[in-house]
């Protein structure tokens, strides 16, 4: 800009009647060329996008992947797009001011992954969009008015408002059809995950089988959960997925190998990391979701009227190693629908 | 002069400019104007033609697309109708549902039907599996639909208010293999839909027959469900594309876009594939190709301008020479030169004006020198000197001439006394009686001073008997003068008329000075003729001693001896002549 102002400035110092150089002429016009093509423009807007998990750093949202879903649509990771990554490390009670630094930063969007986190954002980021995901189903919990228009300025990937809980029980029964008792592990203190529990009861009582309640607040509590199991062994773990229980995930596979207990999770990566088996939406898709809505608002969409998704994508896991070393025999019917089976 | 002048060469010139210009310009303009709208309008209605041709074949590719996007999931759902429902059969009517699942990502729900309408197997992504709930489906559109046509589409339904589906269903070859129901995801369809790119920014959409969204790019639209004012204007594009027939048609997309947009029918569902383009881009090409033709007619149309004026110019400017010249020559600026040299035949015009202005210049000037020398020649010898070219005889020589004085007695007395009026007329009777008769002898008139003449004969052109002819002439005078003074004394003035006539050598020429010259005679002859006049009494024609020998015998002369006069040493002698029937002494003397 400065460049092109020195030779628009030229001819206004020049004397009256000064006769403007032929070259001279030539330069004001490529300068206002310049000018209005933009070329001395401003440098192009950088983005900051604020990620809070609760969960631990470099691990969903916060992980590689997102980079990647920003690098897909034409950003420029760490060029006209910064990320803002805060980790609550398992601890809810520090997303407050993780939110409040986001804020302080003017980002100009925030992504969450789990429902503390978009309801801690929901509280204290004011007026800055909210893309969440993984948080259950944000309608049922009260963050959106609906999927189609979710008002205020909260959008995202929503889950299936039916609990997959209940087909996960099917699934572990045509897995392992002598189950009987489960035992379902979920964090009693999360709303959202207390619904996946009910989903599941219920789908018990119609199939026969017995529930093993064992709701955990905190970390301590999975050592009271697998003292109970210990006691009255269940014949297989349903563990609801949360933040609490991720981060718990190697003591319940751990223990579910030691005692030779099937066990259904609810993201293929639990698979990856030793679980039998594991079964429900997509995370990636869902996290490319989240980068694709986040780009429709940085593009200056109202996240208003960006409605909530729902994941498309259901992935059936199943982890061979494990089940040959619980002496199981994972029956055709399983195979033939599992996305990502491994031996 | 000048004013009217001025009005009658300046007034009427622009109109023959502006007409010439008017003309010139029109004559290239209006075929230029013709060709270049209609070439514009056609090449306007072939761009729109093909543009519109262009899209309908890119909707027609997006119906094929969304229609192959179904094809793919009917074909899956094909591989479940293969078997019929016998004993024993149910899992592997079950194996095939799971593998359609894991087949076509889009199927939410699979509902196997056996051939009598019987719910036979539920599976679901989400819920849990039912087997054989036995519920009767044989009413269900679906079955009936499948049963009609092989292939059933169901109307699209949104999922809590937002996510639209759709139920297929398929029926196999034979009743007994039943008929498949599934639940598909029409999210799913943004993959295709994504993938389509009209132009630079145009893009493809897909409404049912309701006009509801059911695949758009964006696909937040298609999710925010019905009453959504940008899927509203969607809808009416699609109301001016079935208004339209198999027209192209215009309006506003969901961005609010002024967009051009084309439809295709996609024959299963009875959906209509949109492709639409900004009218700013799909035009640009009609927009280029009518600049183009605009800037040739603008280059044209000032191309004839200049050419126009220049022949305007070229025709009217030399007649404006022509009458400049022509407004000179009448002022008599007779050397004025009208320069034309357009070798045309305005050229040849003003080569005859100037032409005609020379002759009119040689014309001028013979005219005043005979007006010249009529001033002492008698019309006819004026004529005569100018028309021979022998101006030379007015050059100064010595020649042999009659010369005659001729006044009139007591004028002076008479001047003193009586009014000016009365002087001018009498003088001009006087003269005009004389006048006629000088210019009848063809004499020389080299002056007159108020009552008295001088004349010459033989000078310059010389005549045969001038004493003669000067004498007959003085006779005619004086009987001519006799005339006015019969009335002249009847009105009481006392006036008389003599005459001196004498013949000799003297020097003749013109003295004077320019535009004042006068022709004269110089010598002793001028002297005595002038003395004769003067010593002549009131009727009295005296004549020299030169005069009276070569008239000879043919008046009457009477010798009146010799007389002394004024300037001459010696006495000369005089005599008079008297007219054969004219009695001198019957005039009354004169004082």
């Amino acid at each position: 800009m400065s460049f092109g102002s020195r030779y628009i400035s030229e001819p206004a110092t020049t004397k009256p009647g000064y006769p403007l150089t032929i070259f001279g002429r030539i330069l004001l016009t490529i300068a206002f060329a310049l000018i209005q093509t933009g070329a001395f423009a401003q440098p192009a807007k950088i983005y900051r996008v604020g990620l809070v998990a609760v969960g631990t750093p470099d691990t969903g949202i916060l992980g590689a992947g997102m980079a990647r879903d920003f690098a897909q649509r034409g950003y420029v990771v760490d060029g006209n797009v910064v990320f803002e990554r805060r980790a609550a490390q398992g601890k809810p009670e520090r997303l407050p001011g993780l939110i409040d630094e986001l804020v302080a930063k003017h980002v100009d969007v925030i992504i969450t992954q789990g429902y503390p986190a978009a309801m801690a954002a929901k509280e204290r980021a004011g007026n800055t969009p909210i893309v969440v995901t993984l948080s259950g189903d944000p309608v049922a919990t009260g963050l959106a008015a609906s999927l189609a228009h979710p008002g205020g300025n909260i959008t995202g990937v929503s889950e299936v408002a039916s609990e997959l809980s209940a087909k996960r029980l099917a699934l572990l029964k045509e897995a392992v059809p002598d189950v009987r008792v489960v035992a379902v592990l979920w964090n009693a203190d999360d709303f959202g995950m207390s619904l996946r529990y009910q989903a599941a009861e219920v789908e018990a009582k119609r199939a026969g089988m017995t529930i093993v309640p064992l709701g955990v607040h905190a970390p301590d509590d999975f050592d009271t959960a697998f003292a109970e199991m210990t006691k009255k062994p269940p014949d297989a773990i349903l563990m609801v997925t949360d933040i609490l229980t991720v981060l718990n995930r190697k003591r319940v596979i751990d223990f579910a190998a030691e005692h030779r207990l099937p066990a259904i999770y609810e993201y293929a990566s639990l698979t990856q990391d030793g679980g039998l088996m594991s079964y429900g939406p997509g995370v990636a898709a869902i996290f490319d979701r989240a980068a694709g809505l986040a780009d429709r608002i940085l593009k200056g969409a109202n996240p208003a009227d960006l409605p909530l998704e729902l994941p498309t994508r259901f992935e059936l896991a199943i982890n061979l190693k494990t089940a040959k070393a619980l002496d199981l025999t994972i029956p055709e019917s399983i195979l033939v629908r599992a996305d990502d089976v491994i031996e | 002069m000048s004013a009217p002048h001025t009005r009658a060469s300046t007034g009427p010139r622009r109109p023959l400019f502006q007409k010439y210009f008017g003309v010139l310009f029109a004559a290239v303009v209006v075929p230029l104007l013709a060709n270049g709208a209609s070439e514009g309008w056609f090449g306007y209605r072939d761009q729109r033609l093909f543009l519109s041709q262009r899209l309908h074949s890119e909707a027609t590719s997006t119906a094929d697309k969304i229609q192959g996007f179904l094809d793919d999931i009917t074909d899956q759902l094909q591989w479940t109708v293969q078997l019929p429902w016998r004993d024993g059969m149910q899992e592997r009517h079950r194996f095939d549902v799971l593998r359609l699942l894991r087949q076509a990502p889009a199927v939410l729900e699979v509902t196997l039907v056996d051939g009598n309408g019987i719910e036979r197997l539920r599976v679901s992504r989400v819920d849990t599996d039912v087997v054989n709930s036995g519920i009767d489906r044989s009413n269900d559109p679906a079955v009936i639909g499948a049963r009609a046509g092989r292939i059933w589409y169901g109307p699209v339904t949104l999922y809590a208010g937002s996510e639209p589906h759709m139920t297929v269903a398929v029926a196999g070859a034979r009743e007994v293999n039943g008929i498949t129901i599934a639940v598909v995801n029409l999210k799913l369809i943004w993959d295709v839909i994504s993938a389509i790119h009209i132009g630079q920014s145009g893009d493809a959409f897909v409404l049912d027959r309701s006009g509801r969204l059911v695949a758009h790019p964006d696909i937040s639209l298609v999710l925010r469900g019905d009453n959504d004012p940008a899927a509203a204007r969607l809808k009416q594009l699609q109301h001016a594309a079935i208004a339209g027939g198999d027209q192209t048609a215009e309006g506003s997309n969901a961005e609010s876009h002024w967009v051009i947009a084309a439809m295709a029918p996609v024959p299963g569902p009875d959906w209509m594939a949109f492709v639409e383009e900004p009218t700013s881009e799909a035009l640009t090409q009609i927009r280029a190709t009518l600049w183009r033709t605009g800037l040739l007619l603008l280059v044209g149309a000032l191309f004839a301008v200049l050419l126009a004026y220049l022949l305007a110019r070229r025709m009217t400017g030399p007649i404006a020479l022509l009458e400049k010249g022509a407004r000179e020559i009448g002022a008599g600026h007779f050397a004025h030169k009208i320069d034309i040299s357009t070798g045309d035949e305005l050229e040849g015009l003003a080569q005859r004006f100037n032409e005609m202005a020379v002759e009119l210049a040689v014309s001028q000037e013979r005219s005043e020198r005979i007006a010249r020398l009529r001033r002492f020649l008698a019309p006819q010898v004026a004529e005569l000197v100018e028309g021979s070219d022998q101006e030379s005889l007015l050059d100064s020589h010595r020649a042999e001439v009659v010369v005659i004085f001729c006044d009139l007695r007591g004028f002076t007395n008479f001047s003193g006394s009586a009014a000016p009026g009365e002087i001018m007329g009498l003088l001009q009777e006087y003269y005009e009686a004389l006048g006629a008769i000088i210019t009848r002898y063809e004499a020389t008139l080299t002056c007159f001073m108020a009552d008295g003449l001088m004349l010459l004969l033989n000078a310059p052109v010389p005549c045969p008997e001038p004493a003669l002819r000067g004498v007959r002439m003085a006779l005619d005078m004086r009987a001519a003068v006799r005339a006015l003074l019969a009335g002249w004394r009847a009105r009481g003035y006392s006036i008389g008329f003599g005459i001196g006539l004498a013949k000799g050598t003297a020097t003749v020429g013109r003295i004077g000075y320019e535009g004042r010259s006068d022709y004269t005679a110089i010598g002793s002859i001028v002297n005595l003729a002038q003395r004769m006049c003067a010593s002549a009494e009131d009727g009295q024609v005296l004549i020299d001693t030169a005069v009276a020998e070569e008239i000879g015998e043919a008046f009457d002369l009477a010798p009146l001896g010799i007389r002394p006069l004024r300037g001459f040493a010696e006495a000369v002698p005089v005599f008079s002549v008297t007219p054969p029937n004219v009695d001198a002494e019957a005039l009354p003397a004169a004082e």
